[in-house]
């Protein structure tokens, strides 16, 4: 028989107040636990969602003639980038990335694959769009030229809400405002640039100036527009979570004249940054409710060691050292805290599961053991704090206070 | 082997000096077998708790094997508790959340490593000193499960657990039934004349007391000089 197995008795033998201890630490436990799966799982969500769809870069000429209001969402008439130019612009950025992965320490797997941690991802897209203006039904309107395939990718959230995708040169699609304020029907014909063009499709609503455009493909813009070789943006979109973008962007900006380069990574960064201080904020609230959970434990274990005098007393009569007694309620303190953890561990992976879905749409909630460890770790500590006073006190209490027959 | 000298245990209650003990000598051979008697509020109580190294007294000394025990540090005078005192309380003093033969072994785990490595000795020998004292079908109980009688005996067994070379025993067989008080004062005599196991008790039971060998009188904090020969003065 040992200290901590006597200790481990008395906490079987003592369930109730062993639940009620521990249950004070769980709570906790579980919020904090419960508020670190829901981060990380939505932090991780919007990595994916990175990951997925990675970062965006827009590229557009220096002089682009348009309202400033459209300049913001890269959209811009008037001035040209041409399309020779891209393969010198894909060079530079390419480079800029292999620059910026190689700072980082990632892996060149191949040419124009790049990775990190083992996963190789996917060269960029570039998308190019020619933006022209016109008037269409009386309306004023911006026709974009693109690549579908690329565009898709580029704008992941486009979709069709009516008929399809245009897939022959005759064809556009229309935005849901666009298609609201002129009353334009799919399978209408439209005069786009005196050209008879058939609406194939009406795109989903974007909330972006998509919805008030008309699109067909680049080559039908050049031809209806006669912009032949010529483009007005470029969308990259880079298929990688860490991809230095932002480097690529300035690179551009100093190595091909006459385009400015913009990064969105700087917003994405921004909004990261304002994530992870909220989660600490609410983490420090957490935290603080630890610290009132460990003022509770503390009474808990106060009161339990004024009940215990005589057991103290006892213990210290049959030759406990000072050291032994704190031991044996540091022991206690550990079990308790250690079933505290798992129990926080259990209901705060649960509530994560409630709570993760409101705030995170779409979020996939991820419960790793590294969880428990980092419960039973929390509770433990929790659990050794709020008994270090008590212990001290319970081995300075005297055999005779403790036996007043004595 | 003890000597007690000069010992005084004043209490201060409430702003008001209480003289619990005055002037206390005492000198007690290895071996002896001796009782304490005196009405309640004596002081016999707390002179048995401060030669059992539990109570510190106000002035005097009590030297254990020429050691003045209130010199040590509290490592010391817990191993001197642990190792050469054993105590028998006159109330239920075992671990509610242990069995019988728990509570008996409990004082090894704060005793020697020495001890501590041979755990199935303890317990063979905690079962024997349980079964000396008729609770071998009890081993396992928990306290709740025993009498107070039992209890008692689970005490007493406890306190012969690290064959310690002195026994303080506050009102020993107080929850005993005549036969039990007349086995457990024979397993005492047996263990002072094959030990040489130094006995003290407090008691207010003069039968008992005539039983030991030197009866003390104490009075209003005070010892009467004692008488040989079991009858106390």
């Amino acid at each position: 028989m040992k200290i901590y197995q006597v200790a481990l008795k008395e906490i079987g033998k003592r369930k109730m107040r062993t639940i009620y201890t521990s249950f004070g630490i769980a709570v906790a436990v579980s919020m904090l636990i419960s508020v670190m799966i829901t981060a990380s799982s939505g932090q991780k969500e919007v990595f994916n969602v990175i990951a997925r769809y990675g970062h965006s870069l827009t590229i557009q000429p220096v002089d682009t003639k348009s309202a400033q209001s459209l300049k913001n969402f890269g959209i811009g008439t008037g001035s040209y980038i041409p399309e020779t130019a891209l393969p010198d612009i894909l060079e530079v950025y390419q480079k800029a990335i292999v620059s910026g992965w190689e700072k980082m320490g990632a892996l060149i797997f191949q040419e124009g694959t790049m990775g990190m941690g083992g996963a190789a991802f996917p060269p960029p897209t570039f998308a190019p769009r020619l933006y022209e203006e016109t008037t269409i039904k009386n309306k004023d309107v911006i026709v974009g030229g693109v690549v579908l395939e690329k565009e898709l990718i580029a704008r992941f959230w486009w979709d069709i809400d009516e008929g399809k995708f245009m897939d022959k040169d005759d064809e556009v699609i229309i935005g849901r405002l666009f298609a609201a304020l002129t009353q334009t029907k799919v399978g209408e014909v439209l005069d786009v640039g005196n050209t008879k063009m058939t609406v194939s499709g009406i795109l989903r609503e974007t909330d972006s100036p998509d919805d008030y455009m008309v699109f067909t493909s680049l080559k039908s813009c050049q031809m209806i527009f006669n912009k032949q070789g010529k483009i007005s943006m470029i969308n990259v979109r880079a298929m990688c979570p860490k991809c230095p973008v932002g480097e690529a962007a300035v690179e551009i900006n100093k190595k091909v004249l006459g385009v400015r380069a913009t990064s969105q990574m700087e917003i994405a960064t921004a909004q990261s940054q304002i994530f992870q201080k909220t989660t600490a904020l609410i983490v420090s609230f957490v935290v603080a409710s630890l610290i009132i959970s460990c003022i509770g434990v503390f009474n808990i274990i106060m009161g339990a060691i004024h009940g215990r005098m005589r057991e103290i007393g006892l213990l210290k009569a049959l030759g406990a050292s000072r050291n032994q007694l704190v031991r044996f309620f540091m022991y206690e303190a550990i079990l308790i805290g250690i079933t505290g953890g798992v129990i926080g561990f259990a209901l705060g992976g649960a509530l994560s599961h409630i709570v993760g879905p409101i705030l995170f749409k779409d979020i996939v909630i991820q419960v790793t053991p590294r969880y428990l460890v980092i419960a039973v770790l929390l509770g433990t500590v929790a659990s050794i704090v709020a008994s270090i006073y008590p212990a001290l006190y319970a081995s300075k209490i005297r055999v005779t206070d403790a036996f007043k027959s004595l | 082997m003890i000597d007690i000298h000069d010992i005084w245990k004043i209490y201060d209650v409430g702003g008001e000096k209480i003289e619990a003990l005055r002037e206390i000598s005492l000198k007690i051979d290895r071996g002896s077998f001796i009782s304490i008697v005196g009405h309640s509020g004596s002081g016999k109580t707390t002179l048995l708790s401060i030669l059992g190294g539990l109570t510190k007294p106000t002035r005097g000394s009590v030297s254990i094997d020429g050691t003045d025990i209130w010199s040590m540090n509290d490592k010391e005078l817990s191993s001197l508790r642990n190792q050469k005192i054993g105590f028998i309380f006159q109330f239920s003093s075992l671990i509610p959340t242990l069995s019988a033969i728990d509570n008996v072994a409990l004082p090894v785990i704060y005793g020697s490593p020495e001890r501590r490595h041979n755990w199935k000795a303890v317990y063979e020998y905690a079962e024997e000193l349980l079964s000396t004292l008729g609770l071998k079908h009890k081993l396992k109980a928990f306290p709740s499960e025993l009498s107070g009688g039992q209890q008692r005996r689970v005490a007493i067994a406890r306190a012969f657990i690290n064959k310690p070379a002195i026994i303080v025993a506050d009102e020993p067989t107080g929850d005993l039934d005549s036969q039990s008080e007349s086995d457990v004062m024979e397993f005492f005599s047996k263990t002072n004349e094959q030990y040489q196991t130094t006995f003290l008790l407090v008691t207010h039971n003069l039968a008992l007391a005539r039983m030991t060998d030197k009866v003390h009188n104490m009075k209003d904090g005070m010892l009467i000089q004692p008488n040989n020969g079991g009858s106390p003065s």
